[in-house]
C-alpha cells in the first residue's frame, strides 16, 4: 500500500507514532497527482515546492513535540474559490487571471493552524456558478463529469490524491461531486463555517464544507473550521461539540425520515434500490424508519433560482459589463438573467424560504434525521445537456443535478453525502443524511453507522 | 395574482435591458428571452403559497463588535 491509499485516520496515526512522515505521504499524494492529473485535470494550480516546504516543517514540528493533531501534515486540495496567501485563485475563471490573494480565508487559516499541508487548489466550475466543472472529467471514468462546482475537489479526493479537500455549497456544490466521485461530503448548517475569503456565489446560499475520504475525516475537518467568525456576517456563534466523541455511539433508536414525495419522485432505478438498501442498513444498525412528507416540493427550485440570481449578479454587476467576454457562455448567461429578476420576487423567495423553514422543524419533529437519494442519476457523460427519463421526459442536467440538493442549502440544514454503491457500469451513487441545524453531531454519526454496517465508503478511483 | 405567464419578446427585452444598464446585442437577447422565461416559469410556481405576514428570510446585526 502507497502512502496516498491510506485513509486519514490511518496516516494521521502513522505520522503521530513516526511511522510516517509528512514528507513521505506529501511525496505520495504529489506522485499520485503526478500520474492522474492529464486524465481528470482536478487542479487549476499545484503548490508542490510550498507543499514539501510546510511537510518539512511538520516533521520537524512533530519530532520536536509539538503535535497539533491529527490533521498535522495531512495533504488537503483547496477549491479555487477560497483566498490562499500567495497562490493564485482565480475561480476557474479568465475574468480573475493573475488574481493573486494577499491573505488566506478564515477556513485556509484555520487548517494551516492544525498543521494541514495545502497541496494547491481545485478546479471550481466558473465562479461555482454551475454543476457540471467542465475542467475537471470524473476519476471512476473520464468521459463522465464530475459535478460540481467544487468538481475539482471530487475528483482530486475520489482520485486518492488527497483524502480532504474543501468545497462550497450553494445549490448542492459540495454533495453534487460527492454523490458523482464517490466520495464523503459535507455540507454544515448554514453560519456553521465562516466564509470570509472565500468568492460568494450567493451570499444567503453560500456554505464552505469538505469533501473526503470517509466520515471521520468529515468530522476531523469540520472540528478543525467550525466556529464564529465576525467578518462573514452569517457566522453564528453557536458551541462547537466535540464530533469525534460521538462519532461511535450507533443508531439506535434514531428516528430516521424517508420521504414519501420529492426525493424519490424521478430518480434512476438504480439510485431507488441503492438508497433503499441503504435504508435497510441503518435500520438493521437500529434506526426506525418512518415516512415523511417534504413540505413546499413545489417551490423549492423557485425559491432558489430566486434568490441566487440576483445576489449572484449582484456580485458581477460590474465585471458582467466590463467584461463579459471573458465569462463562459453558461455562466455570462445566467448573469445576465439574474439582471432581470424583480426585487419582488426575490424577496418572494425570501419569505417563502421563511414558510419553509418553519415546515421543515415541524416535519423534524418526529425525526432525527432525514435520509434521501444524493443525486437522481449516476455522473452525465461529459457534454450531455439534457437527461431522456424511462418516461419519455427530458430534464436539464444542471437542473436535474441540484434538484435534490437545494433544499437543505434553502434550509440551511447540515447534510452529509455518502456513496452507497455504484451502478452496472461502475459509477458511484450517493444518498444524503440531514439533520436538524447545527445538529452535525447525529448526522455523522448516522453515516459512521452506515459506513461502518458497509463497504461502500472510502473507495479509490483507479483512473484509466 | 395574475397566472399570465411571463414572456420575454424582444422589444420587452430591450426595454428590462434598459432599465438595468445592460447592454446585449440583438443575438444574446434572443438567448435571455428564453432562458428569462424559463426563470419566471420557475419563480411564479411560488404564487399559490399564502403568504399572509410571512417575514423575509434575513436578518441585519446592528452591532459594530
Amino acid at each position: 500500500m502507497q502512502p496516498y491509499e491510506l485513509s486519514l485516520t490511518e496516516a494521521a496515526e502513522q505520522i503521530r507514532s513516526r511511522q510516517l512522515s509528512p514528507v513521505e505521504l506529501v511525496d505520495s499524494c504529489l506522485a499520485r497527482l503526478d500520474a492522474v492529473e492529464p486524465s481528470i485535470s482536478a487542479f487549476a494550480t499545484v503548490t508542490a515546492d510550498r507543499a514539501r516546504a510546510a511537510a518539512t516543517a511538520a516533521e520537524r514540528d512533530i519530532a520536536g513535540g509539538d503535535y497539533r493533531g491529527p490533521l498535522h501534515g495531512i495533504p488537503v486540495g483547496i477549491k479555487d474559490l477560497y483566498d490562499v496567501e500567495g497562490v493564485p485563485c482565480t475561480s476557474s475563471s479568465r475574468v480573475r487571471a493573475g488574481r493573486v490573494p494577499t491573505a488566506d480565508s478564515a477556513v485556509v487559516e484555520r487548517l494551516r493552524r492544525a498543521g494541514m499541508v495545502l497541496l494547491g487548489n481545485t478546479h471550481t466550475h466558473e465562479f461555482a456558478y454551475g454543476a457540471i466543472t467542465p475542467t475537471t472529467r470524473n476519476p471512476w471514468n473520464t468521459d463522465r463529469i464530475p459535478g460540481g462546482s467544487s468538481g475539482g475537489s471530487g475528483a482530486a479526493v475520489a482520485a486518492g490524491v488527497c483524502t480532504v479537500a474543501m468545497g462550497t455549497d450553494t445549490a448542492g456544490s459540495i454533495r453534487i461531486p460527492s454523490a458523482l466521485c464517490g466520495t464523503v461530503g459535507l455540507k454544515p448548517t448554514y453560519g456553521r463555517v465562516s466564509r470570509r475569503g472565500i468568492t460568494p456565489l450567493s451570499w444567503s446560499l453560500d456554505h464552505a464544507g469538505p469533501l473526503t475520504r470517509d466520515v471521520s475525516d468529515a468530522a476531523l475537518v469540520l472540528a478543525a473550521t467550525a466556529g464564529h467568525d465576525r467578518a462573514d456576517p452569517a457566522s453564528l456563534d453557536v458551541p462547537v461539540p466535540d464530533y469525534l466523541a460521538t462519532l461511535d455511539h450507533g443508531i439506535d433508536g434514531l428516528r430516521v425520515g424517508v420521504p414519501s414525495n420529492f426525493y424519490f419522485d424521478q430518480v434512476s432505478p438504480e439510485v431507488d434500490r441503492a438508497v433503499r438498501a441503504a435504508l435497510a442498513v441503518l435500520e438493521g444498525a437500529g434506526a426506525r424508519l418512518r415516512e415523511v412528507t417534504i413540505p413546499y416540493a413545489d417551490q423549492i427550485l423557485s425559491a432558489e433560482w430566486a434568490i441566487m440570481l440576483p445576489e449572484a449578479s449582484a456580485y458581477h454587476q460590474l465585471t458582467v459589463r466590463s467584461s463579459a467576454e471573458l465569462y463562459q457562455p453558461d455562466v455570462r448567461g445566467l448573469l445576465e438573467a439574474g439582471e432581470l429578476v424583480l426585487a419582488t420576487d426575490y424577496i418572494k423567495a425570501l419569505r417563502v424560504r421563511t414558510l419553509m423553514q418553519h415546515a421543515w422543524e415541524t416535519m423534524f419533529q418526529d425525526i432525527d434525521i432525514l435520509v434521501t437519494p444524493g443525486m437522481p442519476v449516476a455522473a452525465p457523460l461529459a457534454g450531455a445537456e439534457t437527461h431522456q427519463w424511462p418516461d419519455g421526459t427530458t430534464e436539464d442536467v444542471t437542473t436535474m443535478l441540484v434538484r435534490l440538493t437545494s433544499p437543505t442549502d434553502l434550509t440551511g440544514l447540515p447534510t452529509l453525502a455518502i456513496p452507497v454503491g455504484s451502478d452496472a457500469d461502475g459509477m458511484p451513487l450517493g444518498m444524503q443524511i440531514t439533520g436538524r441545524p447545527f445538529d452535525e453531531q447525529t448526522v455523522l454519526r448516522a453515516g459512521q453507522a452506515y459506513q461502518t454496517a458497509s463497504d461502500t465508503v472510502g473507495q479509490i478511483a483507479r483512473v484509466t | 395574482m395574475p397566472q399570465t405567464p411571463r414572456t420575454f419578446d424582444d422589444r420587452t427585452l430591450e426595454h428590462a435591458c434598459r432599465t438595468a444598464r445592460l447592454e446585449l446585442e440583438p443575438d444574446r437577447r434572443a438567448n435571455l428571452g428564453a432562458l428569462m422565461e424559463a426563470v419566471y416559469g420557475l419563480i411564479d410556481a411560488m404564487d399559490v403559497v399564502d403568504l399572509a405576514e410571512t417575514p423575509p428570510a434575513t436578518a441585519f446585526d446592528p452591532r459594530w463588535e
